[in-house]
């Protein structure tokens, strides 16, 4: 268990390390001078040349790699030249917005593609099957920033029953505590708050989920015909279980393992595509502010979106391996199995020697 | 001597036809189980013995031909009627390491059906019986909290059989309960059925393919070759002058004609009896 757990933390440190190496790649290969930049658009040749010594700019590429990496274990990721604050900074402001929308989709993102990947194992190769798998291809093929237009053309703009952008209508106000809008409405107990700013999230969610929607509706449909297959399913019912036992007790609780381990990639995939839609919907977060960063060549505040992104991608996988490991003690490494090769392979080398 | 007694379960011209295949997996079969009779099937792999299995058990809708249990009949039942009809059939399948859900207790499997007939309502209760009934197999009352997984093959089919017990059904069928597991461990799983058969005072459908299996538990043998049953009678009848060819066959290919082993085999089986 232990052993376990410290073998998933040092891939954890690995991928990290990789990931930083890739991020100072970027901010070597990428256009945009980070000196130029930082020392201004009108900035004299003299300005920037001191601009790029202040940076480290003038050092060989090793030395470079070195102060960066010691700098983004400080937690420093650099200045943006946009918003004149530390890059962390400004995530720390903007990323629980992206965090609450994408625990939004997340949740369309479940309560949609399970029972849909349940219903279409369950009537497989019947109609309801085969209407289940287009309906969540069509939402895969569509990309997300269009559909965001089509759902506010046609949810706000003509039926004007939800609305259009933002993350508040106007006038309502909620205090930033967490800086995700509804939980601060909920934490102040302004419930008319609350009930607005999730209004504004259902849009934007739906947009966001609705490419991660296929790929696990059909993992839980593969995953669930397996377990429907099985003995054990066919047993439940020969004991006289009801249909919802058989398939919710034994079928879908086997069947789930599977999509937990895509929902935990997901959920860092989800962050990214937070690109694609905050915009699109005027929210604030990671997205946005990636989007802005791009526009305004603003070389560290993308580096450090894109850090930040895969920090959370590698964290939610790490606690989907302890959350799969706790529900199924099967993936617990066995001690005896483990045991055997320790024991066995150092005898032959003290016959050899 | 159980010619008087009440028939329990009545197949009558069972069909069962898979759509795309040519010939029907169950072509026609027909027999009867008596109040406390075992009845044995045997048969080679592939000739319909589960498909008529999971027929009686209104598992699968068969093509054609009647099944009562008692009075019921079983493939017009409506889901009500099915489920009662379900307590009084329960089943033991072959492989004990598909057959157990790999992610519930040994608590839970074995009390499932007392939860979902209602039996036993009350947590305390249920767990009394299920430690009662992992008694009556042979099992320590301190499997409760583990899961299969950590049972031998052997162990989990005497999970298996506890939790087809727990309903008190009146008829067991087992679909070849011991071909999946060791020689040795085979026979305390027999012996097991056998006492627990006089215990309870059991009904049993008994699949097999190892003739000495059938032989050794049961009172009538039906031999299935093809979708039909080519011979039917008592197990003395049976074994002692078989009318069918096939079944001549089939005694013919079992290392049954050696005495010595036979009666070394039967001697595995006794001894580990008294030690059940
Ligand atoms: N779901 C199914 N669809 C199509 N054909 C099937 C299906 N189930 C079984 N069959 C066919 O029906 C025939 C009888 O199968 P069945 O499983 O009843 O045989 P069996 O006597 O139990 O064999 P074994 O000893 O190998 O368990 C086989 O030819 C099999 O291929
Ligand atoms: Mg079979």
């Amino acid at each position: 268990m232990v052993r376990f757990i410290t073998r998933r933390l040092g891939q954890l440190v690995i991928v990290f390390a990789g990931l930083v190496v890739v991020a100072f790649l970027m901010s070597v290969i990428l256009p945009g001078d980070p000196g130029r930049a930082a020392a201004g658009r009108n900035a004299t040749v003299a300005q920037v040349a001191e601009a790029r010594h202040r940076l480290g700019l003038d050092r060989p590429l090793l030395m470079q790699f070195g102060h960066y990496a010691a700098r983004i274990l400080h937690g420093d990721l650099g200045t943006s030249v946009f918003t004149h604050q530390s890059v962390l900074s400004d995530i720390r402001q903007v990323l629980p917005s992206s965090v609450e929308l994408v625990v939004a989709g997340m949740i369309i993102n479940l309560v949609i593609a399970v029972p849909l990947g349940v219903l279409a194992a369950y009537r497989r190769g019947r109609p309801a099957d085969v209407v289940a798998r287009l309906f969540v291809l069509v939402g895969a093929a569509m990309p997300a920033f269009w559909l965001g237009l089509m759902l506010q053309l046609i949810f706000a703009d003509q039926l004007k029953i939800l609305p259009l952008s933002g993350q508040l209508s106007f006038g309502v106000d909620v205090r930033r505590i967490t800086g995700a809008t509804t939980l601060d409405a909920l934490l102040e107990g302004n419930f008319p708050a609350f009930g607005d700013a999730l209004k504004h999230l259902i849009l934007p969610a739906i947009a966001l989920s609705a490419s991660f929607i296929a790929v696990v509706a059909r993992t839980v449909r593969s995953s669930m015909i397996t377990a429907l297959d099985s003995d054990y399913i066919v047993l439940a019912r020969a004991t006289g279980a009801k249909e919802w036992r058989v398939v919710v007790r034994h079928g879908l609780r086997n069947a789930l393992v599977p999509a937990s381990t895509i929902l935990g990639m997901q959920l860092g995939w989800m962050l990214g595509a937070t690109v694609l839609v905050e915009s699109t919907f005027n929210r604030t977060g990671l997205g946005a502010y990636m989007v802005t960063g791009v526009l305004q060549n603003d070389l560290y505040a993308v580096i450090g979106s894109i850090l930040t992104i895969g920090v959370v991608f590698l964290l939610a996988n790490f606690a989907v391996d302890l959350i799969q490991l706790w529900l199924n003690p099967r993936l617990r490494p066995r001690r005896r199995t483990s045991a055997v090769p320790l024991v066995t392979s150092p005898a032959p080398a003290g016959g050899v020697s | 001597m159980t010619g008087r007694s009440e028939v329990l379960l009545e197949v009558d011209g069972l069909v069962q036809r898979y759509p795309g295949t040519r010939n029907a997996a169950v072509d026609d079969v027909s027999f009867q189980i008596r109040i406390g009779e075992t009845l044995g099937l045997v048969g080679e792999s592939g000739c319909g013995k589960s498909t008529t299995a999971r027929c009686i058990a209104g598992l699968t809708r068969p093509t054609g031909g009647t099944v009562r249990l008692g009075t019921r009949d079983v493939l017009s039942a409506s889901r009500s009627a099915l489920k009662s009809l379900r307590r009084d059939m329960q089943m033991v399948f072959q492989d004990p390491y598909s057959s157990l859900n790999p992610r519930m207790t040994v608590a839970d499997l074995v009390g499932e059906g007392l939860l979902v007939h209602g039996l036993r309502p009350e947590r305390r209760a249920r767990r009394d019986r299920v430690v009662e009934l992992l008694d009556m197999v042979g099992l320590p009352a301190s499997s409760l909290e583990r899961r299969p997984r950590s049972f031998s093959g052997g162990q989990r089919q005497r999970i298996a059989i506890a939790r087809a017990l727990a309903v008190e059904p009146r008829l067991l069928i087992c679909d070849e309960p011991v071909s999946s597991l060791d020689v040795s461990v085979q026979a305390q799983v027999l012996n097991l059925f056998k006492k627990l058969r006089t215990q309870l005072g059991l009904s049993m459908l008994f699949i097999a393919h190892d003739l000495a299996v059938v032989r050794y538990l049961c009172d009538q043998v039906a031999v299935m070759q093809s979708g039909r049953i080519v011979e039917i009678g008592s197990r003395d009848q049976v074994y002692g002058a078989p009318r069918h060819h096939y079944t001549r066959e089939l005694l013919a290919a079992v290392p049954v004609p050696d005495p010595p082993v036979e009666r070394e085999r039967m001697r595995t089986f006794r001894i580990s009896e008294e030690s059940t």
